[in-house]
């Protein structure tokens, strides 16, 4: 009875449009992280003595971490045996980068270019550990996810050509549920944390947040006028956050709460700069909550199928 | 069948290793004594990071194969920090300032620089890990490294000082009043071609 429920909750019946949102969405993530990255990408992830820090100590940290935790030095290793140059290898990781992300978006060769894409991030990710932020490690586990999830969806190219069947609709609902799950964590934890601040119920933190430097798109003059408003904006995105996991799963307030995220995030993106986060959180709550719910109870067919 | 019972387990053990990830970052913060909860949770906050910790195999020799395994397993899935984002509060900037000394007796000042306004991002989070404790044994190295980031495009500099502090914003009241934003100095380093020197 137990193992029935929980089958009824892992693996409802969906259709793969939210897949496809997640892949349309991850490709253009993807292009726009190299493309973004582009003019600094050989300064950033050169060894020592050419970049900025040079990628060894990032790559010796993550190894200390384990040895097998993928790194762009595997890469210069693996074509300095073919005499590849380092700028070489760095050139073409980049343009791998950028041509799995246009893959995606349009749809060819899938899950080679799912898989490309996760593993190209994750190594610059990694060399460039010290280097990283919040929105490396959603990047990665987007890519993660979706790597993994039953590619192609009907609305790739991929489909249109081979006319692939069908993919199982259990597993899809798998992989979503692994998202929605996944989105409920972050911002239950996310919104636990900023809750112990005291600066985000007194409206500090978020003045601190928009006056920081490289953050500070928004001139402290204008930000002012609105002062009063600070303490409960910054009260009503810890409430939003840490009432996520409640709220977005009841069907009468999901889409205000997904409204009011999505809302949250582009505010982030706009008025702080930080677009690549912005836009990875927006795809990752489109694909898990922002396609209409296809579900049906799965456990009563199947076990039926079963028998 | 079958197949969804390796879903489930793998959905298991999958949201086991990020319940605990998260909480030790909780734990971490409250451990710290960065929260408003009262300064007696902090040694209950430890023992409970601890414990986190220990799910995710921290606890054991750098070469055990099992925290190895979980590590690359947490770095592969992108889950390897919590989501406490600007939490419990705002981070304070840091700001690496260099002194450049010409032979003429010349100074300039200079910080390190990238192109990409992306790229500035991510100079600055490196910046804000350098204070972390564990940084420090790394952290000389990387102030060194960006010092000749710099230190490259002006070849014909003799020495470089290289100062790390803090960047304190004023509050709503005083920025109000007028007040703008402070330097608190922490470490300094000088460095020239055939020495360093920590001052």
């Amino acid at each position: 009875m137990c193992w029935e429920r929980l089958q009824a909750f892992l693996f409802p019946r969906e259709t793969d449009t939210w897949l496809a949102v997640l892949r349309i969405g991850l490709g253009l993530q993807t292009a726009v992280y190299a493309l973004f990255l582009r003019s600094d990408w050989h300064y950033l992830f050169a060894s020592s003595g050419k970049g900025l820090v040079g990628r060894e100590v990032g790559e010796a940290i993550a190894s200390f971490d384990s040895p097998l935790i993928p790194k762009l030095g595997w890469l210069v290793a693996l074509g300095g045996s073919v005499n590849m140059s380092e700028e070489t290898v760095l050139s073409v990781a980049w343009a791998c980068l950028l041509s799995a992300g246009c893959f995606l978006l349009l749809g060819l060769f899938c899950r080679p270019a799912a898989i490309v894409a996760w593993f190209l991030h994750l190594c610059a990710a990694e060399s460039g550990g010290l280097l990283a932020y919040g929105a490396d490690s959603f990047m990665t586990t987007a890519l993660f996810y979706l790597m993994l999830s039953p590619l192609p969806d009907r609305y790739s190219f991929d489909h249109w050509v081979v006319k692939t069947k069908p993919k199982n609709p259990q597993l899809l609902g798998f992989w979503r549920r692994v998202l929605q799950v996944h989105l409920c964590f972050v911002y239950f934890i996310g919104g636990l944390a900023k809750c112990l601040g005291d600066g985000w119920w007194n409206g500090s933190n978020l003045w601190r947040s928009l006056i920081r430097p490289p953050f500070n798109l928004v001139s402290p003059d204008i930000l002012i006028r609105f002062k009063y408003a600070l303490p409960a904006l910054g009260i009503s995105i810890c409430l939003l956050e840490v009432s996520y996991p409640v709220f977005i799963w009841m069907k009468k307030t999901r889409l205000v709460w997904l409204v009011c995220i999505l809302a949250m995030h582009a505010a982030i993106g706009l008025l702080m700069g930080l677009y690549l986060f912005a836009l990875v959180m927006i795809v990752l709550n489109l694909a898990a909550f922002g396609v209409p719910d296809t579900s049906t109870s799965a456990h009563t067919p199947l076990m039926n199928r079963d028998q | 069948m079958s197949s969804n019972r390796i879903h489930a387990a793998w959905f298991g053990l999958h949201f086991f290793l990020l319940t605990a990830v998260c909480l030790a970052g909780i734990f971490w913060l409250i451990a710290q004594g960065a929260t408003i909860l009262p300064s007696a949770c902090n040694e209950y906050a430890r023992k409970a990071e601890l414990g986190a910790t220990w799910c995710l195999g921290k606890e054991a020799g750098p070469s055990n194969p099992l925290r190895r395994g979980i590590a690359t397993y947490l770095h592969a899935a992108g889950i390897q920090a919590g989501y406490s984002f600007f939490a419990p509060n705002v981070p304070t900037k840091h700001r690496l300032t260099l002194e450049l000394f010409y032979d003429d007796g010349r100074v300039e000042y200079e910080s390190p620089h990238v192109r990409s306004k992306a790229a500035a991002l991510r100079l600055d989070s490196l910046l804000d890990r350098l204070p972390e404790q564990r940084y420090e044994p790394v952290r000389e190295v990387l102030v060194k490294m960006l010092a000749f980031s710099v230190w490259r495009e002006h070849p014909n500099v003799k020495k470089l000082r290289a100062t790390f502090g803090l960047v304190n914003p004023p509050s709503i009241t005083e920025f109000e009043q007028g007040k703008m934003e402070t330097f608190q100095p922490m470490f300094s380093f000088d460095f020239s071609l055939r020495d360093e020197q920590k001052q």
